[in-house]
């Protein structure tokens, strides 16, 4: 475990130091310095961004919410505009590892790690979330469906960098999140479940149970086309299973898996049925 | 690289490796209730406080603490006398091996700190990164409630 440690001071550093070979870029540091111990990554340089001032702010822009990439966990918990905003998220980032982690991890992090299991990327996927990459060309944005694109991929391309992520208010719509994991904390998902209702129209999105979290779009448009009336829960069921493309690893197997996926499914509808009742 | 930490109130000048973890510096300097376990951030057992707030020492860069206040047990008892969170876990039998107990202890005051009144669900999720393999926690969280009774407050059971 020998690399050095590059702290730059200002974006422009930042920029000049990403195009060297091998170099990884970290924010809290609880997943990179994990791996790099593991040894499943042995870079040269480790870029640190805790000199750069600024990258934290959480900005309200109106219909969204804009994070910044040196925002933690529990900055965006404690914060009263994604608090008011986005009950979701708070579901979720409660989820997430234990308090020391939160202290630390980012949800930038988080979502260039790409991992399937990555729990605040559930409510962002729900969120209609985007990216804001910055690099040597400039500033671009994608929606983060495009930006991550399999497990620990991403679309950064060389010298670039995720400066912020922005995602919409979902206020008034009914947040659902259950994860499945062998315990409460430190846990990594064996599955979960995000969801938004509001009326007619809901938004479901699964984490852990395919090479990335994924949204079921069939499945949202076959709960509008029936105005919310699941009384044929095998065929809205049917619509969500198609984006299932579990894996047995050593936390479950693809067939556990696919049933809790069910399970959480059913009960959440049973349970939502009862509220509207 | 020379660096100046903040610890437990006192200023220590200390030369290391800029990758070199915290957990490592605050050990080759003494404070020796900073416990090395899991070394993958997800026992607790390398909790300090970093400006009053849990972090997980063997994952920070030592550099990381520079301009920070650093907080570990040793700070805690003052001329031999135990703090009142040591010794409410010492009555219900809370430390057992007590390998875990700085990492519990720490975390605890950083929950009191900022709710002084917590319920029992509360506790449970303030210390659900720490990790105990003796006790089954039961004793930990009624130590935690008995000094919120102590301290006057409002016990939540």
């Amino acid at each position: 475990m020998s690399f050095k440690v590059l702290l730059p001071e200002s974006e422009d550093e930042l920029m000049t130091m990403l195009m060297y070979d091998n170099a990884e870029l970290m924010a809290g540091g609880t997943d990179l310095l994990v791996r790099i111990r593991a040894g499943k990554v042995k870079p040269d340089k480790v870029i640190s961004l805790a000199k750069i001032p600024d990258m934290d702010e959480i900005v309200d822009k109106g219909d969204r919410i804009r994070i910044g990439c040196k925002v933690t966990h529990a900055m965006a918990l404690n914060s009263e505009i994604v608090q008011r905003n986005s009950p979701i998220m708070v579901l979720a980032l409660r989820e997430i590892g234990s308090p020391q982690i939160r202290n630390r991890g980012t949800i930038a992090g988080n979502i260039v790690n790409a991992s399937p299991a990555g729990d605040s990327l559930v409510p962002l996927y729900l969120s209609n979330a985007r990216v804001i990459i910055h690099g040597p060309k400039g500033e671009r944005k994608l929606p983060i469906e495009e930006f991550i694109k399999g497990p620990g991929k991403t679309a950064l391309s060389m010298g670039e960098y995720l400066r912020a992520v922005d995602f919409e208010k979902t206020g008034d719509w009914y947040p659902v999140f259950h994860k499945v994991g062998q315990r409460t904390a430190l846990a990594i998902a064996i599955a979960s479940l995000g969801m938004l209702i509001k009326k007619d129209k809901i938004r479901i999105v699964f984490g852990s149970v395919a090479p990335t979290v994924v949204r079921a779009y069939k499945a949202e448009r076959f709960y509008e086309r029936v105005n919310g009336d699941i009384t044929v829960m095998d065929e809205f069921l049917e619509r969500c299973l198609e984006y299932l493309s579990p894996i047995d690893d050593v936390r479950a197997s693809a067939w556990y898996r696919k049933e809790v996926i069910k399970n959480l499914l059913k009960r959440t509808f049973d349970s939502w049925r009862k509220r509207v009742l | 690289m020379k660096l100046e930490l903040t610890i437990n109130g006192r200023v220590h000048s200390v030369e290391i490796d800029p990758g070199e973890m915290l957990l490592d510096v605050l050990r080759r300097l003494g404070y020796k209730s900073v416990r090395r376990s899991c070394n993958s951030a997800s026992c607790g057992n390398c909790t300090v406080l970093m400006d009053g707030k849990p972090i997980l020492s063997c994952t920070t860069f030592a550099a990381r603490a520079m301009g920070h206040n650093i907080e570990t047990v040793e700070s805690l008892s003052e001329d031999g006398k135990l703090h009142d969170i040591q010794e409410s876990l010492l009555e219900t039998g809370g430390a057992q091996c007590g390998f875990c107990i700085p990492g519990f202890v720490l975390t605890t005051k950083a929950l009191l700190e900022e709710n002084p009144e917590p319920t029992e669900k509360e506790i449970r999720e303030a210390l659900n990164g720490n990790l105990c393999r003796c006790t089954g926690y039961e004793s930990q969280i009624k130590a935690v409630l008995n000094i919120t009774r102590k301290r006057g407050g409002h016990v939540n059971e």
